[in-house]
């Protein structure tokens, strides 16, 4: 542990400033100017609508669902991409892991076996509209990190009532930090050579998201 | 194809980019200048993303307040620095993390080393960190005999190709497809490779996929340190770093000391420029954050390294203090002129463009790359994007007057026309008898470099520096206060 | 109404019939102009080439000598930038507390040209006849330091017979930066031809601008390679009339 230069840096950081204690770091902290927009104007359905929007142009799959046609719904995106082998987080619903495909729960996968699988099906913890974000805290029903970045098919189950329009509103929704938290927003990209975008570099080249409307 | 076991060590690059040794730029500007491929290149690079990002900021009704909000809050850790730090090391230490302090980038070295070797491990995979390229890590890897391997498409480029990063966000932007198409089909065996972007960067996938699954030690970088919950914050597009920063086991972040911020919250703020800044799109496709260590789920044995490397020292003066609070977006250089002429190798540092003109001098404690404080028309494009509202043109002017004040104490300003210049013409400005006196004197002189129509076409000396390109209108036979005060006699 | 004329030490000695035409402008409006013979330069060249010391010097006179103008008017977006962005920082770090008084209350009264007709005068028909395609180069400084945002157009909006062509990429930098034109003569050089590529695409006769440093360099280039584009600074075409059109230097 190289104390020395701890204590050096910090030493040099309080030569440099003038001396503040720490409440009045937190009192200046308090007084931080935010104007910026932290309102909301849209309603469910006009976020869901600009969800949809900026999901579609991210490429990625979308597609809504209530409580009685999740399991059609899904049955139908599991079948039209082609795989057999799906693995699901340990808390994924029951009902969610259809018939007709096989299923790997994920209590310990190793990463040869996850690189295996056809695709993943998970929930999320919340969604923002505006900038067509999926959020994962990584909890029992969306998975390890590792769960939705090695298959290269990814189905994500959002509920309406996760959707959020900003990501002030997020934040101000989720006031205690996740321990792990993943923002996608949209099929990996790179525009490294020519500035020409191309999708799907690494982590899963497929995203696809069902809305499962559970709000009226 | 070729795995990357089987790679020859890599070369080094051929511009090394170190701000010791790297020629003044007006020298290195020059055969970038010439390099018609290069410039065009990066002029189709910056203009994308200028448009993307032009057309973001326009539909964002509240760009002004976020960019206020941004600054404000990097400019409050700044001056509470010590106080986020201690924060973020408790926090991070209580979540499973360890946090090492390195004064400079030598002991950052030594401790990343040192990390790896207790595990054994030969190789090391890489999320792109200009962090580490600022402290030469890969170099100083490589010599003890450890395989730094780039996974960032771009920095795969580079790495292969023997090149050096011209930009902080596109890094490989002055590289072409068909460039890119022969550096792969060299180093990865693909002679049959073609030059189409897709196949690229399929190719590019391909490689790395056994690398992301077996080596166990990853080194990082941090877009933001969280004081708040000891978190880490890393923005990418292409999901190496996710790939890297889960996976193995063993997991070193690098950071510079003003990477923190305070509160998880502040994200709210940061993720919303950062994205549209660098670029130019709503959000980035993958943004992850992580607090130490969760059992079951990523590298069980996570160390943050925290980079002073000069930095504390900027932090004496508010003028200067404001550097630090680039969030390294590129959204400066993007925006330059002078950028867009030259593109990054030109500045002799991995932070080229305006922030690296006033950035990398004050790393260098303005013992190296003094070129750099000029090598800007001072026209205030980088300060109109800038995210987090730093004035880069008053820190230019800063780092011109403490350049200048060094030359002041040298011998050398005795052969620096420009200074002898500018002093003599102090003393003439300082009195209307001398300035009438200097413009009747520069007028006989003008005319004798003058041509028929008036015009001067070539000077000597430092004033051929001028005429190289342009003509000067030649000085007319009467200044405004001679004609002035004719005027005013004749009324009388 | 009256207005001291601040004409730069560069328009003084290089382009004295800018400061003519400001004079005529001004005296057609009604307005009484002064010029204050001990004038010499507002410091900007050597505040921002390093040299803070003589800058100080510079600005220190500036704020003596015009202590008891009404208005002081300056043909220079750029001199003008700097005055309000940098004399406060000079005085701070090198002045005294009576010094940056005098320039708090001065400062106000200070004014680039079409600031001046705009904001003070409240006019934008000068009375003005210039029939040619004019190309308007915005200056860094103009455009940003002092936001003079559509005032410029205004201005040349209401000259009769005059053709406006729109420049493209008018916020990009002309590449003269003051003495980075010499220091990195050859990225000034490209950045110029960069800025000609848009001049010339406008097929305009005449590129104007509130600054005749940019246009020193525009028109020296442009010079040199017989163009076919002249640069004259929007004061002389604001000042041009049927029966006085703009001088011809050469």
């Amino acid at each position: 542990m190289n104390v020395a230069s701890r204590d050096r840096i910090l030493a040099g950081i309080r030569a440099a400033l003038p001396v503040r204690s720490v409440e009045r770091a937190s009192a200046d902290y308090q007084q931080i100017q935010r104007s910026y927009i932290r309102t909301v104007v849209r309603n469910s359905s006009e976020c869901t609508a600009l969800l949809v929007e900026r999901l579609r142009e991210y490429g990625a799959e979308v597609a809504e669902a209530t409580p009685s046609d999740i399991v059609s719904v899904l049955s139908a995106q599991l079948r039209a991409s082609g795989g057999s082998t799906f693995a699901a987080p340990p808390d994924l619903p029951l009902e969610w892991r259809v018939p007709g495909f096989e299923w790997l729960i994920d209590d310990g996968l190793s990463y040869e076996q996850l690189d295996k699988v056809d695709g993943v099906v998970t929930t999320a913890s919340c969604a923002v509209a505006d900038s067509g974000t999926i959020v994962l805290h990584h909890g029992s029903a969306e998975g390890r990190r590792a769960l939705t970045l090695l298959p290269d098919w990814h189905l994500c189950v959002v509920r309406a009532s996760q959707l959020v329009e900003t990501l002030p509103e997020y934040f101000s929704r989720f006031p205690h930090a996740p321990q792990l938290a993943t923002y996608i927003s949209g099929p990996s990209a790179t525009a490294d050579i020519e500035m020409t975008r191309i999708k799907g570099v690494h982590g899963p080249r497929f995203l696809h998201v069902i809305i499962l409307r559970d709000v009226s | 194809m070729k795995g990357p076991e089987s790679l020859a060590r890599n070369k080094p690059p051929r511009v090394q980019l170190d701000p010791r040794f790297a020629p003044p730029f007006p020298q290195a500007a020059l055969p970038v200048l010439r390099n018609t491929q290069l410039r065009k290149n990066v002029a189709h690079a910056i203009d994308v993303i200028q448009s993307k990002r032009a057309r973001l900021v326009e539909e964002k009704a509240d760009w002004e307040e976020l960019r206020a909000a941004a600054s404000d809050l990097r400019a409050h850790v700044l001056d509470n620095l010590g106080h986020y730090l201690e924060e973020f090391e408790s926090q991070c230490t209580a979540a499973g993390g360890h946090v090492h302090w390195a004064a400079d980038g030598t002991e950052a070295r030594r401790i990343v080393l040192e990390i790896i070797r207790q595990k054994n491990a030969n190789e090391v995979i890489k999320i792109k960190t200009m962090t580490s390229a600022e402290i030469q890590l890969n170099l100083f890897l490589e010599q003890a005999g450890i395989a730094a391997h780039e996974t960032d498409l771009a920095e795969i480029i580079l790495q292969l190709g023997g090149e050096a990063p011209s930009h902080i966000v596109v890094p490989a932007l002055h590289v072409n497809r068909s460039q890119v198409r022969d550096i792969f089909a060299q180093r990865m065996g693909l002679p049959d490779l073609s030059d189409d972007p897709q196949a690229l960067t399929a190719a590019a996938r391909t490689y790395l996929r056994k690398l992301f699954l077996t080596v166990p030690v990853a080194i990082s970088g941090a877009n933001h340190l969280i004081a708040e919950t000891g978190g880490v914050v890393i923005v990418e597009s292409e999901g190496n770093g996710r790939m890297c920063l889960t996976l193995p086991q063993t997991l070193i972040a690098i950071a510079g000391i003003e990477k923190v911020i305070p509160r998880f919250q502040d994200l709210e703020v940061l993720l919303q420029v950062l994205a549209r800044s660098a670029t130019g799109e709503r959000m980035n496709p993958y943004t992850s954050v992580w607090s130490g260590v969760k059992p079951g789920d990523g590298p069980q044995n996570f160390h943050v390294v925290l980079l002073d490397n000069g930095r504390s020292d900027m932090l004496r003066r508010p003028v200067e203090r404001q550097t630090l609070k680039c969030i390294r977006c590129a959204a400066c250089m993007n925006a330059c002129p002078v950028y867009r002429q030259t593109g990054g190798h030109a500045y002799g540092s991995v932070y080229p463009g305006p922030i690296g003109a006033i950035l990398t001098p004050q790393l260098q404690r303005l013992e190296h790359a003094q070129s750099l404080p000029y090598a800007s028309s001072l026209c205030g494009a980088c300060y109109e994007v800038c995210p987090v509202k730093i004035n880069i043109p008053e820190v230019l002017i800063e780092l011109r007057a403490q350049v200048t004040n060094r030359e002041r104490e040298e011998p050398r300003r005795f052969f620096d026309p420009l200074y002898l210049g500018l002093r003599i013409a102090s003393f003439i400005l300082a009195s209307p008898r001398r300035l009438r006196l200097a413009q009747r004197l520069g007028r006989i002189v003008a005319r004798l470099f003058a041509s028929r129509d008036g015009w001067i076409h070539v000077l000597p000396g430092y004033g051929a520096r001028w005429t190289r390109t342009r003509d000067l209108r030649g000085v007319p036979s009467q200044t405004f206060r001679e004609w002035w005060s004719t005027r005013n006699k004749g009324e009388q | 109404m009256r207005a001291s004329l601040f004409i730069t030490c560069y328009n003084d000695t290089l382009y004295p019939e800018t400061g003519r035409a400001v004079v005529a402008l001004l005296e057609r409006l009604g307005v009484e102009v002064e010029f204050n013979s001990l004038q010499t330069c507002c410091g900007q060249m050597h505040a921002n080439s390093g040299f803070r010391a003589e800058a100080f010097s510079q600005a220190k006179r500036f704020v003596q000598i015009y202590r008891d103008a009404e208005t002081i008017v300056i043909p220079s977006s750029s001199c003008v930038a700097m005055i309000r962005e940098q004399y406060q920082g000079l005085f701070e770090e090198l002045g005294n507390e009576r010094l940056r008084r005098d320039f708090a209350v001065l400062s106000p009264r200070i004014f680039e040209l079409s600031e001046y007709l705009v904001d003070h005068l409240k006019v934008e028909d000068l009375g003005a006849y210039f029939p040619h395609r004019v190309a308007y180069h915005a200056s860094c400084h103009g455009l940003r330091a002092l936001h003079l945002g559509d005032r410029p157009y205004r201005l040349l909006a209401k000259v009769r017979g005059l053709e406006l062509a729109p420049l493209a990429n008018t916020d990009r930098c002309c590449g003269f930066g003051g003495t980075f034109s010499v220091k990195n003569a050859e990225v000034s050089s490209a950045m110029l031809t960069a800025k000609l590529q848009d001049i010339l695409a406008t097929r305009a006769e005449f590129c104007t601008a509130l600054d005749n440093s940019c246009l020193m360099h525009l028109g020296g280039a442009m010079h040199r390679q017989f163009a076919g584009v002249r640069t004259v600074h929007m004061a002389q075409i604001l000042a041009a009339t049927e029966t006085h059109p703009i001088e011809e230097l050469p």
